[in-house]
């Protein structure tokens, strides 16, 4: 099944003085794993909350599927398939996590009148199939029926990937996914990045663990200091010069 | 020279307004919370003054320097310590000081009335002499005008000298830019906090003092009268001085010179409308157009803030809760239909009941469930019972007349588009200007339509009859039930299922929600709306139990005690919605009027101390009190209903078909044990709440 591709085109934003995107073209194709890397400050979530609606471009335009979806709210460019998860997890800290997964798996249609008349959306037993699989594969079956928001910052982000994965996106943006997450959890995580990639849906992924970004990405953006400075598979941008002064400056680069 | 002289009668009034704006403004300035109370302590102080020159015939100067040198500051003085100091110590929301506000409001107002009465006086003293001066050019001015001009000019210059030239004035300046920085630098904050209070009480206290004189004093009309002074502060956006002392003259002025021509025609009741309400008016349009009232944000009313016990209860409750759950409800009932046994007189009183909840189950809609504030609730009430009596008369639109019996859905299912309509500039606002947007629209609503006689005059509220027949009261009241049951049914699809869970997550993180595909901006116009037409059948129901259509019932004031009811008794809770309307509506029966006013004050203010505030307890309560009439009911050995004793019947319960888990043996903590009689009712009800709840 083909999907929808995303790309921005020139996305600039600036903040009072400081430009934090600038000038940045990027594009997540469907069925890829897209990496973006870049130390802290970089512009990376500046970025996301571009692509995704959060925040509005000072120039540029983004696109879905080839369809120009920059001026839409974030709300309706989820419900055309554009999902993101946030630098800080974004729960429903008063309900459970089966029923976080409700909202992301029933907000892809809107029924308000069905709603007052006290009627369910149809298929509710299609959505608590994806919904019981998604927890399956994340292990998180066990704490289904606990409430978020007494839940460790690890399982809140893996809680929010499942959420955001129960909406069956098109592109999934991961800001720091897996962050917080222990080494075999981590595992578990890229595992299932390269089977939702492998359904067709892109996905762009931000994160400092770099050994997972460049195992499990086809495509690799690294920015620094808001503009893109190199791009390519992971092991040509792993080389790039600049790539390289940048996190060596920080520490070793695996 | 007509349009100087009418230029000098209008600076009077301004410069009123700009002293009322000049205290809500160093309120704001010194302790960042918008005092929305600023009409009932005017109020209050304009009573306490005539009381002091009228009944106690003190001296006028004596009496002035008492109420506006020693009770004004004082209550200035004490609010800061006893309420809003220990709200800025444990940093407390803006919607909490929204919240405390509004009960000082409700207080002060339930105070006033209940001292002094809820009926109208005009012997209110003036301040200053009624003689006019000459000026040159031959116009003349009111020496009030002038004095009054005065006094904005003095307070305006001290208030600058002091700011700018005294070390008290830095420290307040040190104080406005940050608090907690400013504490840490040995700065005395509570000081100034409890400076600025006074500042701003006294100004009120002049506000209400230079306007009773004006009109016909009533607490209500005072107070209503001041908060749309709140206009000035707008336009000034919570900010500069001399924006709102300007604002104030130049609309002073405005009304009073509009009031030379004559509009004749189609439009000329608009015209005087809009003449005489110029402030109201100025309020909401300048709400409308200011772009980015930023300063007005806060978080006051940001999603959540007024939820208390998150997530519905959907179906993985305990056995032990959906067992309280259904008695609760049951007892609920229960104390709902007892009414019905009540002897006419007092059937009519409890009429209001119902009527009230669903006001304040729309209430809970907007607020409770989709966390924003509206303080306008009045005003779709009001819309509601209006055109439910404009549809049973045949005199909307050309409409024929509809069955009385109809004419209340149909008349809330009208108000629903309004509802949709002032949901538009209410979804772009948050906060504060979200509180003074909605409190506008239904002032405006009440000024421009229910005190209109185009609207209202000749308007015939017949009681509801079927088939030609008037039903009788006990009927009404169940018609009453009926309605609130469906407006309980609506409140529960918005609880419970899809749409439950997507306000829910709007309330937790509206960022997240978004991000997932949950329309925010839609859900919470479909909850305005929603809201707004339970809200109009709910005033519709008012209307036909006071069998008339009195504007004062809708009054935007009432708004404000509704709003707070509400939170005051858990703003998500349908429950207490009903409770609440009991509360008020047996408070205001059984002792004198503004009681329940000042009880439902007393009760926001303890919001602040008290974990849960005080309304737990009474929700505690009567909760208690009802599962005790479940018991009486239930078990024969109390109540004596059947001939069995309570050993037979807990034989006779432990032997009968229904489910096990209401076999709870002893050891459940003194839950009551059920005769067949209630086990099967028990069950029957928990089988259809089950079933309901399955279907999700
Ligand atoms: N709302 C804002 N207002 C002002 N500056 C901002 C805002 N958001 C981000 N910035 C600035 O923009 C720059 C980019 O921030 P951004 O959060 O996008 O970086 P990042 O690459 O995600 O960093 P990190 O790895 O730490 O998450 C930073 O310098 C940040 O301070
Ligand atoms: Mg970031």
């Amino acid at each position: 099944m083909s999907r929808a591709e995303l790309t921005g085109r020139g996305l600039a934003r600036r903040y009072g003085g400081l430009t934090a995107v600038d000038n940045v073209d990027i594009t997540v194709a469907p069925g890829k794993v897209t990496g973006l890397i870049g130390p802290n400050g970089a512009g990376k979530s500046t970025l996301f909350s571009l692509l995704t609606g959060v925040e509005k471009p000072d120039s540029g335009k983004v696109f879905l599927g080839g369809r120009n979806i920059t001026r839409m709210h974030p709300d309706v460019r989820a419900r055309h398939g554009l999902v993101q998860t946030f630098q800080v997890p974004s729960l429903f800290t008063s309900m459970t996590v089966m029923d976080n997964l409700l909202v992301g798996a029933e907000n892809r249609r809107r029924d308000y009148i069905g709603g007052l008349l006290g009627r369910t959306p149809h298929g509710s037993t299609r959505t608590r199939r994806v919904m019981t699989r998604t927890l399956e594969s994340l292990n998180l079956t066990g704490i289904a029926d606990t409430t978020t928001g007494t839940l460790p910052t690890g399982a809140l982000r893996l809680v929010e990937l499942a959420r955001a994965l129960c909406t069956r996106p098109d592109v999934l943006l991961l800001d720091e996914p897996a962050s917080g997450l222990d080494g075999q959890e981590t595992e578990r995580l890229s595992g299932l990045l390269r089977r939702v990639a492998g359904e067709g849906v892109g996905i762009l992924l931000v994160d400092h663990d770099v050994e997972l970004v460049f195992s499990v990405t086809d495509q690799v953006y690294a920015m620094v200091g808001g503009r893109i400075v190199a791009e390519g598979t992971p092991a040509a941008v792993r080389e790039d010069p600049t790539v390289r002064a940048v996190y060596l400056a920080q520490g070793p680069l695996a | 020279m007509r349009s100087i002289d009418l230029a000098f009668a209008g600076v009077s009034i301004g410069a009123i307004a700009a002293l009322s704006g000049i205290g809500l403004l160093v309120t704001y300035r010194t302790n960042g919370v918008l005092n929305i109370a600023q009409g009932g302590i005017a109020a209050l102080v304009a009573y306490v003054f005539r009381a002091m020159v009228v009944d106690w015939q003190l001296p006028l100067p004596v009496a002035a320097l008492l109420s506006l040198a020693v009770v004004s500051p004082l209550i200035g003085i004490v609010l800061e310590r006893f309420v809003f100091r220990p709200l800025a110590r444990r940093r407390a929301s803006a919607a909490e000081s929204l919240v405390a506000s509004l009960g000082v409001l409700v207080l002060t107002v339930g105070m006033t009335a209940g001292i002094w009465g809820l009926g109208s006086r005009n012997d209110a003293p003036s301040l200053f002499p009624e003689r006019t001066v000459g000026l040159p050019g031959g116009s003349r001015i009111g020496v009030d005008a002038l004095a009054e001009l005065a006094l904005v000019v003095a307070v305006c210059v001290t208030l600058g000298l002091i700011t700018t030239r005294t070390r008290f004035g830095r420290q307040v300046r040190a104080v406005v830019d940050d608090r907690r920085l400013a504490e840490l630098s040995a700065i005395p904050a509570d000081r100034v906090a409890a400076a600025g209070w006074a500042v701003g009480t006294i100004l009120a206290g002049f506000t209400g003092i230079l306007l009773a004189p004006r009109l016909q004093l009533t607490p209500y009309g005072l107070t209503l009268l001041v908060l749309e002074t709140f206009a000035v502060v707008v336009a000034a956006r919570l900010a500069s001085l001399p924006g709102a002392v300007l604002t104030a003259l130049a609309i002073g002025i405005l009304q009073s010179e509009l009031s030379q021509f004559q509009v004749t025609g189609e439009f000329s009741a608009l015209y005087l409308a809009v003449q005489s309400n110029l402030f109201v008016a100025a309020l909401l349009v300048l709400l409308l157009v200011l772009p980015r009232l930023r300063e007005l944000g806060g978080d006051a009313g940001s999603t959540g803030r007024f939820s208390s016990r998150g997530a519905p209860q959907t179906y993985r409750a305990s056995l032990t809760e959906q067992r309280r759950d259904v008695l609760g409800k049951l007892a609920g009932a229960v104390l709902l239909a007892a009414p019905l046994t009540f002897a006419p007189i007092n059937l009519r009183d409890a009429f209001i009941v119902p009527a009230l909840a669903l006001i304040f189950l729309s209430l809970v809609i907007v607020t409770g469930y989709s966390g924003q504030i509206s303080l306008g609730v009045a005003g779709y009430a009001g819309l509601g019972a209006l055109l439910s009596a404009k549809l049973a008369d045949g005199d909307l639109f050309g409409l024929p007349a509809l069955p009385a019996l109809a004419a209340p859905l149909v008349g809330a299912l009208l108000v629903a588009p309004v509802g949709l309509l002032t949901g538009y500039p209410a979804i772009r606002r948050r906060g504060l200007a979200l509180a003074l947007t909605t409190f506008a629209v239904g002032a405006v609503m009440s000024r421009f339509v229910f005190q209109q006689q185009t609207f209202v005059s000749g308007l015939h509220v017949a009681p509801l009859s079927v088939a030609g027949h008037t039903l009788s009261d006990r009927w009404f009241y169940v018609v009453e039930l009926l309605c609130l049951g469906l407006g309980l049914l609506v409140v529960r699809n918005l609880h419970e299922g899809r749409l439950g869970r997507a306000l829910l997550a709007v309330r937790d993180h509206p960022e997240g929600a978004a991000a997932v595909g949950v329309d925010v901006r839609n859900l919470k116009l479909l909850s305005f709306t929603v809201s707004a037409a339970v809200a109009g059948l709910g005033g519709a129901l008012l209307m036909l139990s006071y069998a008339s259509f009195d504007a004062d019932a809708f009054s935007p004031l009432n708004s404000l005690l509704w709003f707070t009811a509400v939170v005051v008794f858990g703003a998500d809770s349908a429950a207490g919605a009903v409770v609440a309307a009991g509360f008020i509506v047996t408070i205001d029966t059984l002792a004198p009027a503004g009681s329940a006013t000042l009880a439902v004050g007393i009760l926001a203010l303890s919001l602040g101390w008290l974990p849960g505030g005080l309304a737990s307890a009474v929700r505690h309560l009567v909760t208690r009190l009802g599962h005790r009439i479940v018991e009486d009911l239930t078990e024969p050995g109390r109540a004596g209903l059947a001939g069995t004793g309570a050993g037979a019947a807990r034989a006779a319960a432990a032997t009968s078909v229904s489910p096990a888990a209401y076999r709870q043996p002893a050891g459940d903590g003194g839950s009551p044990v059920l005769t067949p009689f209630g086990e099967a009712l028990l069950a029957r009800v928990r089988q259809v709440l089950h079933t309901s709840g399955r279907t999700q």
